[in-house]
């Protein structure tokens, strides 16, 4: 396997012909980039003094700028920062403490000879510390200046690479790994000024691209963390919650925000120690937020799906968090009828109507959920569709044959499901 | 070759064999800067190409001892493979070796002249999280549910998936799943088809496939393809061909690969080869790449498409391999 898209190997349809000047240029280029390979590979055998490890680090920057993605070169720059450049540690702190998921138990023997001699050769140095902690095993450092020093120029050398390539998945990562790094080696207020000014880079990495799916899980860590007792954070869900507000504001079809907004609100109301009534109309200005959007534009799927989020905390609140968990079955039977009536009045605007794309995609969605509240909402009941939900079922179906033929075996299913066919 | 016999019009034909020269190709390609740039995914890329020549009914078109030869070189003391010789080893890449070694039927190899699938297994398995069940990508720490997919595959290909919590690691996929019937890259992380396909893969070799809420995640998948046929990989995205993988196999694990249009999305699939220097790419008229080649060809095979081999949907290998790896 492996992941992630990308034009991986790619050669360009039009550039497979070159002139010999371009192929000429082409050779001179790979020359320079193999050279630059073989002089870190050569140094990285020899691992000497730390001269050589600030050698050995100025390489990695040349080669790592002409290609981010090479992942070992990032890890011999890890490895020239903790074996030299940044200040030594106490034997405890193995690379993989500084794991941002943290707790991994299970260590694993560095791959390369150079590697697996760094923490036997630089224990001898250090002194055990007496205050050996989180972040206080600092040795033969002046406060950590020198480390701060060092670990922000790591996050401005990577700053315009990740602008290059924000899908580079090895430049988040070492990103995250020098902020690791600066929670274990330096005082508590200045790494957390670093995580802050990180919460800065993923707004406007977001900026650039509202969807990039590694700047929101990049997000959600950094908050993860600037939250954590290891920076003396605390909840920052209003601010997140806020942040949603704005990002779907910004742009409604932003899917990636209504998710992230789906999943803070049950801790938001938790956290507001939200009591019964507050959790009720907290459901209603959602629903109406959401409603009042789909009479607008009834064809985004981003609205439908934050829509549907809603509802199954009416429709299914057993094993899942709920906004309103002491709504009666009633309680739920009721808001669910009230929702399924208002999207029948979204149809109405279409009736009579000489349909173009955009109202065929609308037109679809309101029939698709239709279809999955109403029979949701028998589920609920415990029964089968009675009658008349047959009839608006089938008919919907019917619809949906037409306007939607791509998703036919969905339709033949339900059909079949539901005793419909014929 | 038999693109010409094929009876069916210009736009319905895959070009087989330019399909086959492109990658025989990719390794020639010594003079172009591309070539560098990309050793890092140098084993995935051979993974890629080779299960594509599979597929296509041409394993022969790479050569098997060179490619065992190669596969081996990269492999550490540890167990764990690198992307190429002195590259370091990473979960992306030992799965890639396991899945290549089993495609060509070279376990024994492995034993004999590599460092042996015990080695493999424990590198692997010490990529686990104890703690919460899921696998980092190496030593570095990077955790997703690629690697937790990666693990499994590799692991049951190599009858040791009894190294790991596999309960734990269950638990975790479970913790990252959606409302929307999706999952993402861990838990609170966004649904995305190809995280989903990592899940439900991990799922299914764990033999859980009762925790998947499939009738909501069909339907998730279904949405995903679009007016041209082709298929997204979120709300609201524009389609790429690698979802032709990612979604279908998904589609494919839960059973209903029939909630999208075949014909469609075939066409739209096709659309993105180069017919005369052979290749796919993520939309018509792109670049090409082994990446998109694979994951298009791997998808038309699981529509049943004329003269493929059929594919396995939970390890992206041909089912022949994965019926004499696991005895199916």
């Amino acid at each position: 396997m492996a992941e992630h898209g990308g034009s991986h190997g790619g050669i360009a349809r039009t550039s497979r012909e070159r002139t010999a000047s371009e192929r000429q240029a082409d050779l001179d280029r790979i020359a320079r980039y193999r050279a630059l390979e073989d002089e870190i590979r050569t140094r990285v055998a020899a691992s000497g003094d730390s001269a050589a490890a600030v050698d050995l680090f100025h390489l990695t920057s040349k080669l790592l700028r002409l290609n981010p993605e090479y992942y070992t070169i990032w890890n011999v720059r890890r490895r020239s920062l903790t074996s030299g450049l940044l200040s030594r540690r106490s034997a405890a702190c193995s690379p993989s403490r500084a794991s941002l998921s943290g707790s991994r138990t299970a260590t694993t023997t560095p791959p390369s000879a150079s590697s697996s001699s760094t923490s036997s050769t630089a224990t001898p140095h250090d002194q055990p510390s007496p205050t050996a902690g989180r972040s206080g095993t600092l040795v033969d450092d002046n406060d950590g200046k020198k480390d701060a020093e060092l670990l922000e120029g790591e996050l401005r050398f990577t700053f315009p690479l990740l602008l290059e390539s924000p899908k580079c998945y090895w430049l988040w990562n070492y990103r995250l790994w020098i902020l690791g790094q600066a929670i274990e080696r330096l005082p508590t207020a200045a790494a957390r000024r670093m995580w802050e000014d990180e919460l800065g880079l993923a707004s406007k990495m977001l900026t650039k691209d509202q969807r990039n799916f590694h700047a929101w899980g990049y997000r959600r860590h950094v908050v993860n963390q600037l939250e954590s007792p290891a920076l003396g954070g605390s909840s920052m869900v209003e601010a997140e919650f806020a942040y949603t507000d704005r990002m779907t504001r910004a742009n409604l079809s932003n899917f990636s925000a209504w998710h992230r907004r789906s999943k803070l609100i049950p801790r938001l109301l938790d956290e507001r120690g939200a009591d019964d009534l507050t959790r009720k109309s907290f459901l209603d200005q959602e629903l109406g937020t959401v409603n009042q959007l789909l009479s607008v534009d009834p064809k985004d799927q981003s609205l439908w799906y934050y829509h549907q989020f809603l509802m199954l905390n009416l429709l299914s609140p057993v094993g899942r968090p709920t906004i309103t968990p002491a709504f009666s079955l009633e309680d739920r039977l009721s808001y669910i009828m009230r929702e399924i009536e208002g999207i029948k009045d979204l149809l109405e605007s279409y009736e009579d109507e000489e349909l173009d794309d955009d109202d065929r995609d609308a037109v679809k969605q309101i029939y698709k959920a239709l279809l999955d509240y109403t029979l949701a909402l028998c589920q609920l009941e415990g029964r089968q569709p009675d009658g008349q939900e047959r009839e608006l079922v089938a008919g919907w179906l019917r619809e949906l044959r037409v306007l939607d033929p791509m998703r036919d075996g969905r339709w033949t299913d339900l059909e079949r499901d539901y005793g419909l066919r014929g | 070759m038999s693109d010409k016999s094929n009876k069916l019009p210009e736009e319905l034909q895959l070009f087989t064999s330019a399909h086959v020269k492109y990658i025989q190709s990719l390794d020639t390609r010594k003079d172009e800067y591309d070539y560098w740039l990309t050793e890092h995914l140098r084993l995935n890329g051979l993974y890629w190409g080779l299960t594509a020549l599979h597929i296509l009914g041409h394993p022969e078109a790479l050569p098997r001892a060179e490619t065992i030869d190669f596969v081996l070189s990269c492999q550490h003391e540890n167990g764990g493979f690198g992307a190429a010789p002195g590259h370091d080893a990473h979960m992306l890449s030992t799965v890639s070796a396991v899945q290549i070694l089993a495609l060509v039927d070279a376990f024994d190899d492995l034993e004999s002249r590599g460092k042996g699938k015990a080695q493999v297994g424990k590198y692997i398995a010490n990529l686990q999280n104890r703690q919460t069940g899921t696998f980092a990508g190496d030593e570095w720490g990077e955790e997703d549910t690629r690697f937790l997919y990666g693990a499994f595959n590799a692991l049951s290909l190599l009858g040791l998936l009894d190294l790991v919590d596999v309960d734990k690691a269950v638990d975790h996929i479970v913790s990252c799943a959606n409302f929307d019937g999706g999952y993402g890259s861990g838990p609170g992380a966004e649904s995305h088809a190809s995280q989903i396909f990592t899940c439900v893969g991990a799922l299914t070799i764990a033999g859980r496939k009762d925790l998947i809420d499939t009738d909501r995640l069909g339907r998730w998948l279904s949405e995903r393809q679009v007016a041209g046929g082709g298929l997204n990989g979120r709300p609201e995205k524009k389609e790429d061909v690698c979802y032709s993988w990612w979604v279908l196999s998904s589609l494919e694990m839960i059973g209903k690969t029939h909630w999208i249009d075949r014909d469609s999305l075939i066409a739209f699939i096709l659309s993105c080869q180069d017919p005369d220097r052979g290749g796919l790419s993520d939309r018509p008229g792109n670049m090409v790449d082994v990446w998109h080649t694979v994951f298009s060809i791997t998808g038309l095979s699981i529509l049943g498409y004329p003269g493929l081999q059929p594919v396995d949907e939970v390890y992206c290998l041909p089912k022949s391999t994965i019926e004499r790896v696991l005895g199916r």
